[in-house]
């Protein structure tokens, strides 16, 4: 009888497993083919619509390029240099110095002579802390740098009161530290030249990794692949989420997430919404959820899209410690992003948000880790007591990880055959072998950094952001 | 059973695996040739065209000798996308050339293969072949071709009714503004931008006779475009038309209405519409707008309409109205308005410490 009941409850999860696994599969798959269709579309019109074209056009929207900065002193200079160099005709650079205790703000107003000017009327439709004041530079040259000196609240907070002083139609909120590329925002303004009858709420550019790159006056002299091989994998990673995974729900405007540290998005929607959510870490999915909310309930068709090109580059991870540090503050993001939307789950009333795109969020962004973690425990409980058919197991285990291989390769495939990037036969080599390691040698480590943050949230255990050590760029003069 | 299954899983899994591979190093190889061969194509043409358009004396390239050269990089028919890229290279050139030079080019484009490649696009299924062939069509001044171009001016598809519009504006200039009432579709920003600088370059004459034809259009993109007109060839003459779309219901319109209005100074009887309006606009950020542009044209401060916004308006609002009479020496009105925010009740509390 008791052999019966554990037979049943084997059968059970078996079946469990294999239809999530069946369910994920068929997604990706999907992915992968929706995907394609957007990249090789956006190709075509980008054509109609080259940067050369933007670049000398009028009755452009206007751009604000908001950066929060805290305690980059070593930086900083260096950065919002680069960040001016952006092209864009209507465009200004407002960096927010969020309380640094370093010597961040000296060096901004020495290097770029700043001068503060009266703000006894200025608004802030938004909450933040403290501003305590605004510069503007002497230089003519530095026209259209601001700088915001603000008490600490954080990084949401910081780029809240960049909204706040913006006077443009667009906002591109970044991270003071990322490093753009100069032509960047014409192609990020491109869908909102080209929007008809759907009002474009957000825009996200593709962002790559530039660990051990050659950098010199803030742009990518040379682009190399990482030497480590935490890097070198997220390059991969990177690569199949912004290129399969974001591309192919922009595909069906199922995009819920436009990442932070690069993301377009109409002024005027941003105050609608109240800008970011300073409480929680992950305010960049909580933003888009919270825009796409407003859009819901106003009744007005939009979309939130992806630009499939690299337009901002970033130093990921370099070793086990950080990466699980970073993973660990994602998983806690979403966890806390859910619980804020919970009203939304299989909410008719949102329509496909609330129908499938947060439930998507909730089985297999947030319940994956868990589920995988799950059947670690399934497979030593039932190995225990022989039910197990080992042979079968690692059969599927290994048709299920050549699967993987495939769908990282498609994606290096889809990358190396749209951008020149990664094209030599080396590079190309490199990246596969990540991938093909990746499930051995990442995805594990992956998987404890995201139960490592649900665990904290489940206990209530007190983390913010953590600090991220980074190595910086290879800089030459 | 499964076992069996799982091993042709495998197996097929390893093969679509192999596939793969074969194909991202035959890609690579490709791209590495491509590019090679269209370096050689470029640095032909610049030879080509710059013996063509600067010949020394007695070395002019006759069009069969221009054709020979062609044809030995690969451009010939069989093989249509070399022909395609010496296609874009000469639109390229074309935008840097003017003059009897660009009359030249556009001679030598019309002689050589294949023969009419742009107009036969039009005849293609694929949306991005027919918006590539109009785009053709008007860059290299195929006049011929604009009864065929202005057929598409409502196809279904947004870039080939975009290039087919900005065709017929480069064609037709300001008569092409009496389609507006007609086109069935909507009009993207884009597009409008381009209609009013190809407009503004090609024939910086305006036309009012057919602006104000078009002025009957009730679609929100015509009035839009029409507004981006008005301001971009400054018709002071026309401001009234943008004014009637300052307070519209829709948001975009009275974006535009709002850029395009701050590029006029008003009559006096204008402005106080224009007041007037503005209560009737819901929206914070652009009544800021107007309220900075009013304090930008206004010579004498109507100090009433500034004191009904201190005392009745919006908190953002109020503090933009305090600013503009601060800055214009209105300063008694600021503290009173600020003191008078204080109630007898706060004020006890403060008696009472």
């Amino acid at each position: 009888m008791s052999f019966d009941i554990l037979y049943y409850t084997y059968f059970i999860v078996k079946f469990s497993f294999l239809l999530y696994g069946l369910i994920l599969i068929f997604i990706y798959s999907s992915g992968i083919l929706l995907s394609d269709r957007a990249v090789k579309r956006n190709k075509k019109r980008a054509h109609f619509l080259q940067v050369n074209d933007i670049v000398s056009a009028t009755d452009i929207p206007s751009v604000t390029l908001v950066a929060p900065a805290y305690n980059e002193g070593k930086t900083i200079v260096e950065n919002v240099k680069s960040l001016l160099a952006i092209q864009y005709p209507f465009y200004d650079l407002l960096i927010v110095n969020d309380g640094s205790t370093d010597n961040t703000m000296q060096l901004l107003i020495d290097k770029y002579d700043l001068e503060p000017f009266d703000t006894t009327f200025s608004t802030q439709p938004i909450p933040t802390a403290t501003v305590n004041r605004i510069f503007k530079s002497r230089k003519a040259q530095y026209k259209q740098l601001t700088v915001i000196d603000k008490n600490n609240g954080g990084k949401a907070d910081a780029i809240n009161a960049g909204i706040n002083f913006a006077a443009s139609e667009l906002i591109l909120c970044t991270d003071a530290d990322c490093i753009i590329e100069q032509d960047a925002l014409l192609k990020m303004v491109r869908p909102y030249l080209e929007e008809s009858d759907q009002e474009i709420i957000a825009c996200g550019g593709a962002i790559g990794i530039a660990n051990d790159s050659v950098i010199s006056n803030g742009t990518i002299k040379e682009l190399r692949l990482p030497n480590d091989m935490i890097p070198m994998i997220q390059v991969v990673e990177y690569i199949r989420a912004f290129l399969i995974g974001r591309m192919g729900w922009g595909e069906i405007n199922g995009l819920m997430l436009v990442s932070g540290a690069f993301g377009m998005y109409p002024r005027n929607r941003l105050i609608d919404v109240g800008g970011y959510d300073a409480k929680t870490v992950g305010e960049d999915f909580d933003l888009c959820i919270k825009l796409r909310v407003h859009m819901e309930q106003i009744k007005k068709p939009y979309k939130v899209v992806y630009v499939p090109e690299t337009l901002c580059w970033t130093e990921a991870p370099p070793d086990y410690d950080i990466f699980i540090k970073q993973r660990d503050r994602w998983a806690r993001g979403l966890i806390e992003t859910l619980f804020i939307h919970k009203k939304l789950f299989l909410n008719p009333k949102y329509r496909n948000v609330g129908l499938f795109f947060i439930p998507y969020w909730f089985f297999f962004e947030f319940g994956a880790p868990i589920v995988e973690f799950l059947g670690l425990i399934s497979l030593i409980v039932f190995g225990i007591f022989g039910l197990i058919n080992w042979t079968t197991a690692l059969l599927l285990l290994f048709s299920v990880y050549l699967f993987g291989c495939i769908f990282s390769t498609v994606a290096i495939f889809f990358y190396v055959k749209s951008f020149k990037h990664y094209s030599t036969s080396k590079q190309v080599t490199e990246l596969l072998l990540a991938a093909y390691l990746e499930p051995f040698l990442y995805h594990p480590v992956l998987v404890y950094a995201q139960i490592k943050g649900y665990y904290k949230i489940l206990f209530n255990i007190k983390s913010g952001w953590g600090v991220m050590k980074r190595r910086g760029f290879k800089t030459i003069d | 059973m499964i076992n069996i299954f799982l091993i042709v899983l495998i197996k097929i899994f390893a093969v679509v695996l192999i596939m793969l591979w074969v194909t991202i190093g035959v890609s690579i190889v490709y791209r590495r040739r491509r590019t090679k061969n269209l370096l050689l194509i470029e640095k032909t043409f610049a030879e080509v065209i710059s013996k063509h358009l600067y010949p020394y004396p007695g070395e002019e390239l006759s069009l069969v000798e221009i054709q020979r050269i062609f044809r030995n990089v690969g451009i010939i028919p069989s093989k249509p996308r070399n022909v395609q890229y010496l296609i874009d290279l000469m639109i390229r050139t074309q935008r840097s050339l003017l003059g009897e030079n660009y009359e030249k080019l556009v001679v030598l484009f019309n002689q050589i293969p294949p023969y009419g490649a742009s107009v036969s696009k039009l005849k293609s299924t694929k949306w991005y072949v027919k918006a590539r062939g109009i785009r053709e069509i008007y860059e290299m001044d195929q006049t011929r071709y604009v009864k065929e171009v202005i057929k598409e001016r409502n196809n279904r598809n947004i870039y080939v009714r975009r290039e087919a519009q900005i065709a017929m504006v480069i064609f037709l200039g300001w008569e092409s503004l009496r389609f507006l009432s007609y086109l069935k579709r909507e009009m993207t920003l884009w597009q409008q931008i381009k209609i009013v600088e190809k407009l503004h370059d090609l024939y910086p004459e305006p036309n009012l006779q057919y602006l104000r034809r078009a002025y009957e259009s009730e679609k929100t993109y015509a009035n839009e475009l029409i507004m981006r007109i008005i301001r971009k060839f400054n018709l002071i003459t026309e401001v009234d038309y943008i004014l009637q779309f300052v307070d519209n219901r829709n948001f975009d319109t009275r974006e535009s209405a709002i850029y395009c209005i701050s590029s006029f100074y008003l009559s006096n009887s204008q402005l106080k519409l224009l007041k007037e309006k503005y209560f009737k606009v819901p929206n914070v950020s652009q009544q800021i707008q107007l309220l900075k542009y009013i304090d930008k044209i206004s010579f004498d401060k109507d100090l009433e309409f500034y004191k009904k916004l201190l005392y009745t308006a919006d908190d953002i609002i109020k503090l933009s109205t305090a600013e503009i009479l601060w800055n214009n020496g209105y300063k008694e009105e600021v503290q009173e308005f600020y003191y008078q925010q204080y109630t007898n009740q706060s004020l006890k509390v403060e008696d009472s410490l």
